[in-house]
């Protein structure tokens, strides 16, 4: 198969993503969408690495899970910590800091 | 015999422990620290893991300097340890333990757990090693989030304070975008050239003639995007402001002064080694990012009255200036860039303290009020910030102007006089709002403080949860007082803070002995400017 | 240790003295910081002999010396460098300049003691004495810049010392501007050269002089030029000397380290330092020649006629440097150095003796009202007639020396010299007149008043103190000298500076008498190897000419001034009467303030006016300012907007530039 219909699959992750992180306003939602965005990189990068052959990129690519991950990890905390706080769960509601 | 079998087979890739020994040390500390952290006692915690926190980047600054001079690739050509990486890791140990001293009496590291806080602090330290080390796009993206997840947390810390979780998630959200951009452009850049490593980049682009493929152009404007991003150049400084401003002071000291330095290192790295043939296609991007960046800094920062709003508007300016060195893509360059993140190092570790300091003292927060008449009642605080403001603004004699005039130098050597140009258009607009800090320190009385100061006190060290001040919830400005905080000295106002004092003098005096013997540190970018071998 | 180490430390102790006398002048008790600054000016002086032992311990042809501190700014494409260099032309600067200045603060001590701003004003001193060093010991041209732009600083620092008294700090900003019109042609002067020989090292650009430029070449001459420009404001030469005299506003003590002994002699040192320049360039230094000349003339008609104690001594100041400027352009390097020397120290005596003379008066400065104050003051007139026959060129004193060994040399050079030679020597007569005048009228005659109450132990003060030089009554936070006064008699340290002085004035000519000793040729020899109008020796037909005529024309100028102005005092008025229009010309010191003021500062301010009117308010503030103003305000409103605190928002804007570079870079392939 051609690898221009991985990199259309791995761009329209992307700009789903992407999409989500504009459009959506509970961070939870965003964090999932940004786990979109980094999984559309991982998409391209094992579509590269089939095409030249080479393991360079599948190995970048678990290491993007792992860092996914924790990315994951620390979003859910924070959230977390402002449900505590008892603060809205709703990123447009958190804008004390501008200007 | 199979278990002998399978060991001759293993052949173990050599480890150069002496390169690795700087991101080691930082590690190792992080560990420890983090078991120092499970302490039964609350004092013990908060002096022995900052104090083993020092410990550790005290040895990382040791192992950097026992490398010096080194030039080898470890870790199978995973990162380079050479003069570059471990001059940009001089600046980062520095700021790093800057940092442990600014947040002592902090309120942060008390309500994130010290053992955590501190151990957080070295892994994002590491990371930024890790970065300005990098030879290859997979430990590139792996530095840049080893910095970033820990200062997300660290962004967050002060946990009864809601801008410092606005701010944290903020910047995850903003920056978790910006590294999938970043992930996004590595990714592209190895479609294009099959290779993650730099130098296998370099040599595919300059024998395959990609300097105008469009997969590799695409992914070099998202790699620009993605490290734009982490050194805060417009238009994607967005974060930057606020970040700042709601992350505790100590903390967005460390975010300005050290992952500037190391994006900026990692610029300087790929931009110089892994893409240096397709340097004219790139070069008039960054030079348009850099002026644009030059202009919203300044700009931005005129009508700011929150110093570290200030300050972040600064940075923002100042990530313009030291793109100039990227820009034109000469040794030159790469030195005046390395050298003005050293002079950026000490200014602005010298504004931060100040501000830390005036924090506690006053319960003004960081608004510009609380340096008011800070000449005349405080000179050994003052003196500090008024070089530092005069140093950001390029006034001769201190470090600034001279690290400016290399900028300029470079720019207009390497074929972009009108950056240089747009440098000194832009350093006389920042005068204005430098010098109006200066002007409320020195020319205006000082805030009514003595009933300021008795009616807030603000608690140095506010051990604790969160849960144990509500009243705090809410509350933008820090001179809450907490209510039945049980933290040892809280309630008591903030007196003399000697480390933070003494930082902030030793990196004043600094900066006026490197504006007038600027040799020491010229050396020290050179050697980082001739270890970019592919440059001229 | 090396001679060039010494050469930092006599840098190091007046800038050690400044600061600690900068920050502690709150709290230093009594004269402790007249004595700080006393020790530390001699401890420079200490140095600046050592440094003299040590150079000499070398090799005559390894006598130039440059020691680098560090480097500023090698890397910039100009060698900049803090270095100094240490020659035998340096070492005499700074044991001249530290000598005399260390006699004067300790002359200052008492001096000045009742003065409000007693620390400050040894402060002063002190950066004034280190800016000096500085600029005689620069080893390449920005230290010399340094040290030129110092010197101006502290130069109108100590003359608007009393700095409530209008005109006062208006004389300070007049030497300022003039000073800084100095500067400007010192800067594009060195740029000139700098241009075609690449370094900024003195002896880099000597020797590359030869090489880079022809004789007479138009950049050299033009460098050359411009740099005597910055050596006539300094110095005080026509037309940029109109500083000099108002400078006399500052207190005594300045007048004699600033204004006689040290600052408006780097002029000469100027010329001195850089003769390779010069005699590659003799047009250039035919102009400097030319004006020192017209200087010494102009300027000892002048002080004929003023009345004012201090200018006189001013005028004679200018004249005398005048000599200096000639004798280092035609050539006459050791002798124009040698009347730097003894200039520096019988003007010094002068000007301290007129301090006292002042002190005795409460204050008043104009010899109209002075006259009889020989019994009263016995030291202060043995010290002003010793001073004033080493001015007159009288033997044995040291001026005779000095001042005839320049015009020797100068009647040397033949051809066109002679016009100078003769209009010396006219000068010299002159210079005795005006001296003699001085003396005469202040000294003997009629006791005044205060002279005779004096005499009964009575020191004058007057009822309120004033402004000497317009009248006005003044409180005593500026007042002159304070609320006490200081005369020689009566203050110890005063009369050790002027007992000094005055033995220095009388023998330091003994060094270089012609045909007996040599000293001063010899030693700065190395200096000078590679000037070709060193060696100039004089013939000895014009020697025993110059030493006669140099006499008798010292002894002619006392005799006239002892008819006019003691034997018959009516002299005076009728030469006045007669020559109506040349007394008034004299008066009003050639016009030559009315003239820079017609030619200069009258168009200047008819441009400012129409500059701020016209040019300024329509187009500048409306337009440009305006504008720009508007632009970065709402630019800045603009940034604040745009950072509205949604994250979505944030992402959006991320989003798009992700976009805007894309395209950038798309389009590029």
């Amino acid at each position: 198969m051609n690898i221009g219909w991985y990199l259309a699959v791995s761009a329209l992750v992307f700009c789903i993503g992407a999409a989500g992180v504009l459009t959506r306003r509970n961070p939870v939602v965003i964090l999932l969408c940004l786990e979109l965005m980094l999984n559309a990189g991982n998409l391209a990068l094992i579509g590269f690495a089939r095409m030249w052959g080479n393991s360079q990129g599948q190995v970048f690519a678990m290491i993007v899970m792992v860092v996914a991950a924790c990315e994951v990890t620390i979003g859910l905390g924070l959230i977390v910590a402002i449900y505590r706080r008892r603060l809205p769960i709703d990123v447009d509601e958190l804008r004390e800091l501008q200007g | 015999m199979s278990v002998a079998l399978a060991a001759a087979r293993l052949h173990g890739p050599h480890i150069d422990w002496g390169g690795l020994s700087p991101i080691l040390a930082l590690l190792g500390g992080a560990v420890v620290v983090l078991l120092v952290g499970l302490a039964p006692r609350r004092e013990v915690r908060r002096l022995v893991a900052s104090g083993l926190a020092l410990v550790a980047f005290a040895a990382a600054l040791g192992c950097t300097i026992w490398q010096w001079d080194a030039s080898k690739s470890i870790v199978s050509g995973a990162l380079r340890v050479d003069d570059l990486a471990l001059a940009v890791n001089l600046i980062l140990v520095s700021a790093g333990a800057a940092t442990v001293l600014l947040s002592w009496r902090a309120r942060a590291s008390g309500e994130a757990g010290h053992g955590e806080f501190y151990a957080l602090v070295l892994t994002s330290t590491a990371g930024m090693s890790v970065l300005v080390a990098a030879q290859n796009t997979v430990s590139l993206f792996l530095g840049i989030e080893l910095l970033s997840i820990p200062l997300y947390v660290l962004c967050a810390t002060e946990l009864h304070r809601s801008p410092s979780l606005e701010s944290g998630l903020k910047y995850l959200v903003i920056g978790s975008v910006g590294s999938a951009t970043l992930l996004y452009g590595l990714a592209m850049i190895y479609g294009a050239t099959g290779s993650t490593d730099f130098d296998a980049i370099a040599s595919a682009i300059a024998s395959g003639g990609l300097a105008s493929d469009p997969l590799l152009l695409t992914g070099i404007a998202l790699v620009v995007v993605g490290l734009a991003f982490k050194s805060s150049v417009a238009p994607f400084h967005q974060w930057t402001p606020d970040v700042y401003e709601g992350a505790p002071t100590p903390i967005t000291t460390f975010m300005a002064v050290a992952t500037k330095a190391a994006a900026l290192g990692i610029f300087l790295r790929f931009f110089d080694v892994a893409l240096v043939s397709a340097q004219v296609s790139w070069a008039p991007a960054l030079a348009a990012l850099a002026t644009i960046s030059i202009v919203v800094g300044n700009v931005g920062a005129l009508g700011q009255s929150s110093l570290k709003r200030l300050l972040a508007y600064s940075a923002v300016a100042q990530a313009g200036y030291l793109l100039a060195g990227v820009v034109v893509s000469t040794r030159a360059g790469a030195r005046a860039t390395v050298f003005y993140l050293a002079v950026y190092l000490l200014m602005n570790l010298a504004a931060f303290a100040v501000v830390v300091a005036r924090e506690r003292e006053t319960g003004l927060g960081d608004d510009i009020a609380a340096v008011e008449g800070l000449g005349a009642s405080r000179p050994w605080l003052a003196w500090p910030m008024t070089i530092a403001m005069l140093s950001l603004a390029g006034i001769p004699a201190t470090a600034g102007f001279v690290g400016k005039l290399f900028l300029i130098q470079a720019s207009a050597d390497g074929g972009y006089t009108w950056l240089g140009v747009v440098i000194v258009v832009g350093s006389m607009v920042s005068l204005a709002y430098y010098l109006r800090v200066v002007a409320a320190m020195w020319m205006r009385p000082g805030p009514s403080l003595g009933a300021t100061e008795a009616a807030s006190p603000y608690p140095a060290i506010a051990g604790g949860s969160p849960e144990a001040d509500p009243d705090a919830i809410g509350t933008s400005t820090p001179a809450a007082p907490p209510a039945g905080d049980g933290g040892p000295g809280a309630g008591a106002r903030e007196g003399f803070q000697p480390e933070v004092v003494g930082l902030a003098l030793a990196a004043g005096a600094a900066t006026v002995f490197f504006g007038i013997v600027p040799s020491p540190l010229v050396d020290l970018a050179r050697a980082a400017g001739n270890s970019l071998l592919g440059l001229f | 240790m090396t001679a060039t180490t010494f050469g930092w430390l006599v840098l190091l102790f007046p800038l050690a003295g400044t600061v600690v006398l900068g920050l502690g002048w709150r709290s230093l008790p009594g004269r402790s910081a007249g004595w700080i600054g006393t020790a530390a000016i001699a401890a420079s002086f200490a140095c600046a002999v050592v440094c003299l032992a040590a150079l000499q311990s070398h090799h005559p042809g390894a006598r130039q010396l440059t020691s680098t501190l560090w480097d500023y700014a090698v890397t910039v494409g100009v060698d900049a460098r803090l270095s100094i260099l240490v020659d035998p032309l340096a070492v005499m600067m700074i044991l001249v300049v530290s000598g005399i200045s260390a006699l004067i603060h300790l002359y200052s001590v008492s001096y000045l003691w009742s003065d409000r701003g007693y620390a400050r004003f040894f402060s002063y001193l002190n950066f004034f004495v280190f800016s000096m060093l500085l600029l005689v010991l620069a080893g390449n041209f920005l230290v010399l810049i340094i040290g030129w732009a110092f010197v101006g600083a502290a130069s109108y620092l100590l003359i608007s010392f009393w700095y409530r008294r209008t005109t006062a700090t208006r004389a300070g900003i007049k030497a300022f501007v003039i000073n800084v019109v100095g500067d400007v042609g010192l800067v594009l002067g060195t740029y000139f050269i700098l241009k075609h020989t690449g370094t900024l090292d003195f002896v880099k650009t000597f020797n590359a002089v030869p090489h880079v430029f022809a004789r007479d070449d138009g950049d050299l001459v033009a460098g050359c030029v411009l740099l005597l420009v910055g050596a006539f404001a300094k110095s005080a030469q026509i037309p940029l000397h109109t500083w000099l005299p108002d400078a006399m506003e500052g207190p005594t003590p300045v007048s004699a380290l600033i204004h006689a002994a040290t600052m408006v002699t780097a002029g000469v040192y100027l010329i001195a330092r850089l003769h390779p320049l010069f005699e590659r360039a003799p047009a250039a230094a035919d102009v400097g020649a030319v004006i020192g000349c017209l200087t010494l003339v102009v300027a000892a008609t002048i002080a004929l006629a003023q009345t004012d104690v201090k200018r006189v001594i001013a005028y004679s100041t200018m004249s005398q440097i005048g000599y200096m400027i000639m004798g280092v352009s035609v050539g006459a390097y050791a002798a124009g150095l040698f009347h730097l020397m003894t200039h520096a120290f019988f003007k010094a005596l002068l000007f301290m003796a007129a301090g006292s003379l002042i002190g005795a008066m409460a204050g008043e400065q104009s010899l109209n009202r002075m006259g009889g104050f020989r019994r009263a003051m016995p030291f202060t007139y043995a010290a002003f007639v010793v001073g004033g026959l080493a001015l007159s060129g009288v033997p044995p004193f040291s001026g005779f020396f000095s001042k005839d060994e320049i015009l020797l040399v100068t009647g040397e050079r033949g051809g066109w010299h002679w016009i100078l030679y003769v209009a010396g020597y006219a000068g010299a007569l002159l210079t005795a007149v005006y001296t003699f005048r001085l003396i005469f009228r202040a000294f003997h005659g009629e006791p005044v008043k205060e002279a005779t109450e004096l005499e009964h132990g009575h020191l004058a003060h007057a009822d309120h103190p004033f402004n000497p030089a317009t009248g006005e009554e003044e409180d005593t936070d500026v007042g002159f000298p304070g609320p006490e006064h200081h005369i020689a008699e009566r203050d110890p340290p005063m009369r050790l500076a002027m007992g000094v002085l005055a033995v220095g004035a009388l023998v330091a000519g003994l060094v270089q008498i012609p045909k007996v000793d040599f000293v001063i040729d010899h030693f700065l020899h190395p200096s000078f190897a590679d000037s070709a109008l060193y060696e100039v020796r004089t013939k000895n037909g014009l020697l025993a000419v110059g030493l006669i005529v140099g006499t008798a024309l010292g002894l002619a100028g006392v005799a006239i001034a002892y008819r006019i102005w003691v034997t018959r005092p009516g002299t005076a008025a009728a030469i006045q009467a007669r020559l109506t229009f040349v007394h008034r010309l004299l008066v009003n010191k050639w016009y030559f303030d009315e003239l820079l003021d017609l030619l200069f500062v009258r168009p200047g301010a008819w441009m400012g006016r129409f500059a701020q009117q016209t040019f300024e308010r329509v187009v500048v503030n409306e337009a440009l300012v305006g504008g720009t103003t508007g632009l970065v305000r709402a630019g800045s409103a603009a940034v604040r907007a745009a950072q509205s605190g949604f994250v979505r928002y944030y992402a959006g804007v991320l989003v798009i530039g992700i976009a805007a570079v894309s395209l950038y870079f798309l389009l590029q392939s």
